[in-house]
């Protein structure tokens, strides 16, 4: 278990300095993908709830130092996903194309939500997406298009991402 | 292991959970209410390291792939320079009977305290992972002189403009707010005719427009498009009549006091790659260089 959570961590911190500072150019009308929550995703969906919370609050947590939310925004945000991920963790069979494509959409409304829900605490100083900006649906539409991708690339990785058990 | 150790191993493991989200709702608590913004420093300058590292590995493999055509480029290119070289020499003769008798023409003219400020160069590596925030991150930081809340600006097609100011600084790296950010206000005034004053505020996105609020209802008449709006000086923030942005639109609500003007920034914030970091307490005296210090890489 120790091992799978390093593992998945230290790609999703890795996704989270790409998207940093290599994703500009893939950006569409200044929206760049979000790979690490896909990552964080494909994690949870495939070991539960404790490896997919646990990346997703070490990687958020660095996403915060790196960006100007507060400290433990981000790291709300994926640990919230990460959970309700885990929730449907082997309720149905992941298929290449169309799941992939619902799981990164969707995911990309939930981390709007939360936001949405943090800002209802804590606020103006969280930023929020609004529902009628473009950018939130570029996002969306962008992560779903990548899902199946994405989820394709972990499939080759999964020794090391899943945890023993869970691959028997 | 037993079923009773089994069951309390699994109670353990989910407590993990609701700890976590805990320990993010009293972060978030703690940093709304910027006590100190100390754990976001230490954690830029730990983090900051690594996001260079993939900057710089993304520049290097970048740099490499375009070389390869730049080659081709450069052949011609030496060619025209050549003429060109030839050319310039020619005119630099004549450019430095010119700055002598500038420099004569200030000393008569009472210019000589003209001062400009010291300005920091240093480049851009990365944006804000999320697309929520739009945070600039630049390759300087403590170690070269930067501070919290120094104003940032930055030359393009031959037009300085104002970029943003400082929010965080690492040792290596440092974290900019550019203007078009949701929680950035700037005092703001027209650079010429009723020099009419408001506060520039963004939208979150470099493409949508910036928006000057508070501005007299009475100039609505006065304002036209394509007007340049800059800085007043008015914070200690910003210096004065450091150019934001041109008019693009009025918008005058009749249930208002005051209009609203729509900017376009000066500056192209998708091929801006250098910054300067401009260091309000010192000033330099104007000797027709550039003023800046430190290495762009």
């Amino acid at each position: 278990m120790i091992r799978t959570i390093a593992f998945s961590t230290l790609l999703l911190v890795g996704c989270t300095f790409a998207q940093s500072t290599w994703f500009g150019g893939i950006a569409i009308l200044g929206i760049a993908p979000d790979i690490s929550i896909l990552v964080l995703i494909w994690v949870s969906y495939r070991n539960g709830l404790v490896e997919g919370s646990v990346s997703g609050f070490i990687s958020g947590f660095a996403e915060d130092f790196l960006s100007s939310s507060p400290l433990g925004f981000h790291a709300f945000i994926k640990t919230a996903i990460a959970i309700v991920t885990a929730i449907l963790h082997g309720s149905f069979y992941i298929d290449k194309v169309l799941l992939p494509v619902i799981l990164g959409f969707v995911g990309t409304i939930a981390k709007a939500l939360i936001a949405w829900a943090l800002f209802l605490l804590f606020g103006e100083n969280i930023h929020v997406y609004s529902i009628f900006s473009i950018g939130l649906w570029i996002e969306a539409a962008y992560n779903g298009v990548l899902a199946p991708f994405v989820f394709l690339l972990l499939g080759l990785l999964s020794s090391i991402l899943e945890t023993e058990h869970r691959r028997r | 292991m037993s079923d009773q150790q089994h069951k309390v191993a699994g109670r353990g493991r989910r407590a993990v959970v609701p700890i976590l989200l805990a320990t993010s709702l009293l972060c978030i608590t703690i940093s709304t209410r910027s006590i100190e913004g100390i754990p976001e420093s230490i954690g830029l300058t730990i983090f900051g390291f690594f996001q260079r590292g993939f900057s710089v590995v993304g520049g290097f493999i970048a740099d490499t792939v375009s070389s390869i055509a730049e080659l081709r480029k450069l052949r011609i290119n030496y060619h025209e320079l050549s003429t060109k070289l030839e050319k310039y020499t020619n005119i630099e003769r004549g450019l430095a009977d010119l700055r002598e008798e500038n420099r004569r023409l200030k000393e008569q003219l009472g210019f000589s305290n003209d001062t400009t400020y010291q300005r920091i160069a240093a480049r851009i590596i990365a944006k804000d992972p999320d697309n929520l925030y739009s945070t600039l991150t630049i390759n300087k930081g403590i170690k070269e002189g930067i501070r919290k809340n120094m104003p940032v600006i930055a030359f393009q097609d031959g037009l300085e403009g104002l970029v943003g100011r400082v929010v965080e600084v690492g040792r290596g790296t440092s974290k900019i707010v550019p203007l078009y950010d949701m929680k950035s206000y700037i005092a703001a005034r027209l650079a010429s005719g009723t020099r009419t004053e408001g506060l520039v505020g963004g939208q979150g996105s470099p493409d949508e427009p910036l928006i000057m609020r508070f501005v007299k209802k009475r100039t609505k008449d006065e304002v036209l498009f394509g007007d340049i709006v800059v800085t007043t000086g008015y914070e200690s923030i910003y210096p004065s009549e450091i150019v934001i942005g041109r008019v693009k639109k009025v918008r005058v609500l009749e249930y208002q006091t005051s209009i609203d003007i729509e900017l376009d920034p000066i500056l192209d914030f998708s091929r801006i790659e250098y910054v300067f970091v401009v260091r309000l307490e010192e000033r330099i005296e104007d000797t027709g260089g550039s003023g800046s210090v430190g290495g762009s890489r």
